[in-house]
């Protein structure tokens, strides 16, 4: 039982490592990413969009499939987790291969090895030492670090030293590149990790300030309220255009409050937002809030006596406009309609704006309701002490501003940058491999040097740069003097 | 065989030459009578001047590659390379001045994007001719260069100033980003189709496969815009707005030009024969079909060129009526670019299946052979794909910036996003399982449809954020 059980977890993970289930889910996310664009998706569609796109049978079976919002479905994200399961483990699968691959190089090529390598070379040379020499000094030529290497079992007919004649030169180049695909893996899946910390933790909403508002309620996408510890304060926000109309920048001066002192203040733009503890502010939009904030009047006294005063009035404001009267902004209507001697409130968008003012004598106790525009049935304008001229209404504006939280951005941001890195190494870092062994025909006994070379990618630019070493290595060879050392030791001591 | 017949072939005459650059002289005059070439600011470099200066060197290259490809004159090939060279010279000074004149790198619109495209393309094809040996590219990028060039005349707008969104340099960035990828996702499709003429693939296939591409286009066409009576319907033009008419956010205004819709659907019913041919003689095993289903070609290409003539004649100036509304109202080639460059493509298409089944012995001794092609294929793809991924990267950053998220699944993201993954499998595929040849280039060139489609298909059929460009 035990057994079997081990043998069905070797099975799985043989399956969830292989290419082919990759393939297979990668497949499948491709074509359900692809039909989450084509179907329309609830969250950036309007409800009665949907309901003309579809017939209700047709939206209900993909609603109930989740098509109609794929991004965001179990199935999804499944599917993706999944994916990342699956390199994961093919990663965890070949990498102890890899490993030893890259932590004990292969550096001494043994006989069958030789027999199979391509690129390969055989040049004739007068002994063991001067191969060796010419070799490394071909590899140093060509900026390689060549290193003498000896085989890992020394052969049986081995000399008195056991080391003579069984020299070799090693020489490599980017032994990391054997690595950067996993480097490249771990990247995905630290990306994918940061999303999922974002889908976890994070959270988007937006806040719509006034100028002089402070507010810490942040409006998030579902709906909810999300109250932050700290609040933000717009001190000003405009618009500029360009000669034609469109706008050019929107900027917002924004302050942190936290509390009750200002701990941080930028005007930020569109692509320059404010960031505090992790929360990001994005200027995002901006226009008039439908308020207003200035509403200039010039009163005359109604008997014709005294003179024109210019008054500035923000909503709920009283002025006095002599000693015994005084002026208040009472209301402002941006879309109003009048039914029944009654003024109506018709909706929020600035239409058909209306302004309601409140004139209130002392003396007679009496209070005037003076509109503009002058609605005989509900206005006292001409009875009212002061007459008044509305000469500008300035509307006030709001800025809208995006917030969000996203605590795996870093690990998104990290990801990005290994995975440059990675795909750079796998593409464009070459692991080179080059080995010289000295050869004795045993029939013959004349010496040849076995040259090597090995590319882990781009094996054509290789062979170029393999013929161009073995052509050095024959160019070193005749430099040096085709003597033996022993040779010219016996010479010296002759002399 | 196909050696022997390549030899019994006449040597490369003079004729062609001159019937082709005649072609471009002709070509250029109608380019003329589009009212494209203007001296009228008095300034002599100015933009489209520029531009009308750069399609007559693509087109003069464009012919050459061409007869170079139909006769296999080494020596048109130094000529073509010249003319690309003087095109590329007067491209970048049309980006340079476009550049200065906007203030901004001209990547924020279609047209600017196409004059980036075009640069682009030229560029990459003299690196694939000096640096690989790949002569014949230019027979297939530069005429793509040249419709591009035509498509920007007809395109060409005000230098308009960047909305708030795009004032990033990241704009730069990811658009240049994508530009390059793209191009190298072009460039590898090109090699991959140059494969598999190398590896013999029958010239059958490419019948077919030419044909159903032609298909697929009249079919889009007749299918979305045929109207009542026969009429085809085309965006309306306001010349004076240089922008198209909306009813209403998203809604475009419609008129209808009368009997293009039959010709259209005639064309599609001449452009499937070929098909219908190719089926016939695989089911009844008959050879006899092919030789009517390359007839048929023949005859669709005549078809097409009248249907793109009438279609230019027609839409290029005109009032007509509109179902939605009264009265008549104009249209401009500029209001169908995607109609235009459809009917453009499948001229092209089938031409160079023209120049497939006559010229194939010359084209096989031509380009570099099937092993070769498959390498630089993959080396581009090995390009092309840290530069999607560099553009994808790019573009998350800007949005973090610009709208709060790194990813919100908007269409042209996840088409990104699913292209990256075609490429992705392709190199697996490549890499582990060792897929070379055949299947390797069939899969460059669906990545090259993903492409395509994430660049044209989805800025048209799927709006989202992307919406400038």
């Amino acid at each position: 039982m035990a057994v079997d059980l081990r043998a069905l977890a070797h099975k799985t993970w043989r399956i969830v490592a292989s290419i082919q289930t990759g393939v297979v889910l990668l497949i499948l996310v491709v074509i359900l990413a692809a039909v989450g664009t084509i179907v329309l998706q609830r969250p950036v569609t309007e409800p009665d969009e949907m309901q003309s796109a579809y017939s209700p049978q047709a939206l209900r079976i993909l609603d109930a499939v989740g098509l109609t919002d794929v991004f965001h479905s179990w199935w999804f994200l499944g599917l993706v987790l999944l994916v990342s399961l699956c390199i994961a483990a093919a990663s965890i699968d070949r990498f102890p291969n890899s490993w030893r691959y890259f932590s004990r190089p292969y550096k001494y090529p043994d006989e069958s090895f030789r027999r199979a390598l391509h690129p390969q070379k055989s040049l004739a040379i007068a002994d063991e030492e001067s191969g060796l020499m010419a070799a490394e000094q071909a590899l140093h030529s060509v900026g390689f670090n060549p290193e003498r290497v000896i085989p890992r079992t020394i052969p049986k007919d081995s000399r008195a030293d056991p080391y003579e004649g069984h020299f070799g030169i090693f020489a490599e180049r980017h032994r990391i590149s054997e690595l950067a695909v996993y480097i490249v893996h771990a990247s995905l899946l630290l990306i994918f990790f940061g999303t999922v910390v974002d889908g976890l933790w994070g959270w988007r909403g937006t806040l719509n300030l006034n100028e002089g508002q402070t507010s810490n309620l942040v409006e998030l996408r579902d709906g909810t309220t999300r109250a932050l510890p700290f609040a933000i304060r717009c001190d000003a926000a405009g618009q500029e255009n360009y000669t034609d109309g469109t706008p050019k920048k929107w900027w917002s001066q924004l302050a942190v409050v936290k509390e009750g002192r200002d701990v941080q203040k930028k005007e930020i733009v569109v692509n320059d937002p404010l960031v505090y503890s992790g929360v990001r502010f994005y200027q995002s939009s901006y226009g008039p809030n439908g308020k207003v904030d200035k509403l200039t009047l010039v009163a005359v006294p109604g008997n014709g006596s005294g003179v024109k005063q210019e008054i500035g009035l923000a909503v709920n404001d009283t002025v006095a406009l002599d000693a015994d009267t005084t002026v208040r902004f009472a209301e402002f209507i941006p879309d109003y309609a009048v039914r029944d001697g009654q003024v109506y409130r018709k909706s929020n968008e600035l239409g058909n704006p209306a302004v309601h003012l409140v004139v209130t004598s002392k003396g007679t106790a009496k209070d005037f309701d003076v509109w503009f525009p002058p609605m005989d049935e509900v206005a006292d304008n001409l009875k009212a002490p002061y007459q008044f001229q509305a000469t500008d209404l300035k509307m006030g504006h709001f800025t809208g501003l995006q917030v969000s939280h996203e605590p795996g951005q870093w690990g998104v941001w990290s990801g990005v940058v290994l995975l440059g890195v990675g795909l750079a190494f796998v593409f464009y870092v070459v692991h080179m491999r080059f080995w010289a062994v000295p050869v004795c025909d045993s029939k013959t006994g004349k010496y040849s040097l076995w040259i090597g070379g090995s590319a882990n990618r781009n094996r054509d630019a290789f062979e170029h740069r393999f013929s161009d070493l073995v052509v050095l290595v024959e160019e070193e060879l005749k430099a040096v003097p085709r003597t033996s050392p022993t040779e010219r030791v016996a010479t010296v001591v002759g002399n | 065989m196909a050696r022997a017949r390549a030899e019994q072939q006449q040597p490369a005459t003079g004729t062609t030459l001159i019937v082709l650059v005649g072609l471009a002289v002709v070509f250029l005059l109608f380019m003329a009578f589009l009212n494209v070439v203007t001296t009228k600011t008095g300034n002599l470099l100015n933009e489209t001047n520029l531009l009308f200066a750069t399609l007559i060197f693509y087109s003069g290259a464009g012919a050459l590659y061409l007869g170079f490809g139909v006769t296999g004159t080494e020596s048109y090939v130094k000529f073509a390379s010249l003319a690309t060279w003087l095109g590329l010279l007067f491209n970048t000074a049309a980006i340079a001045h476009r550049w200065y004149e906007a203030g901004h790198a001209p990547f924020s619109s279609v047209y600017e994007m196409l004059l980036s495209f075009v640069w682009t393309l030229a560029v990459l094809t003299l690196v694939a001719e000096k640096k690989y040996g790949v002569k014949v590219i230019g027979t297939v990028t530069m005429p793509v260069a040249i419709v591009g060039v035509v498509l920007m005349q007809l395109l060409r707008t005000d230098v308009h100033p960047l909305v708030p969104a795009l004032q990033s340099t990241w704009l730069h960035v990811h658009v240049t980003l994508a530009m390059l990828a793209y191009a190298a996702c072009a460039l590898s499709f090109a090699l991959a189709m140059m494969f598999l003429i190398q590896d013999n693939m029958k010239t059958e296939t490419f019948l077919a496969v030419t044909s159903a591409s032609t298909l697929a286009i009249y079919a889009s066409v007749v299918l979305t815009r045929f109207e009542k009576w026969g009429g085809l319907s085309l965006a309306a033009w306001n010349p004076e707005a240089k922008a198209e008419v909306f009813l209403a956010k998203n809604v475009r205004l419609f008129v209808t030009i009368p009997d293009l819709g039959w010709l259209m659907t005639l064309t599609l019913l001449v452009v499937a024969s070929p098909l219908v041919f190719y089926g016939l003689s695989r089911w009844k095993n008959n050879d006899s079909f092919l030789t009517l289903a390359n007839r048929a070609v023949f005859l669709s290409i005549l078809l097409q060129v009248m249907a793109l003539v009438v279609f230019l004649v027609d839409a290029y100036d005109g009032r007509y009526p509109s179902l939605d509304a009264d009265g008549k109202f104009p249209t401009s080639l500029a209001a169908s670019p995607f109609i235009l460059s459809g009917l453009v493509g499948g001229v092209f298409i089938s031409l160079l299946y023209l120049l497939l089944l006559w010229r194939r012995p010359d084209l096989e001794r031509l380009l570099p052979n099937a092993d070769n092609l498959d390498r630089i294929t993959y080396k581009t793809i090995s390009i092309a794909f840290p530069l999607l991924t560099l553009m994808i990267a790019s573009g998350a950053y800007w949005a973090n910036q610009t709208w709060g998220s790194y990813w919100s699944w908007d269409p042209k993201e996840t088409w990104a996003a699913i292209t990256w993954l075609v490429y992705a499998l392709y190199l697996h595929m490549r890499i582990t399982r060792g897929w070379r040849g055949r299947r390797a280039a069939y899969f460059a060139i669906a990545g090259f449809a993903v492409v395509m489609f994430t660049f044209f298909g989805v800025t048209y059929l799927l709006p989202g954020l992307h919406a400038y460009a």
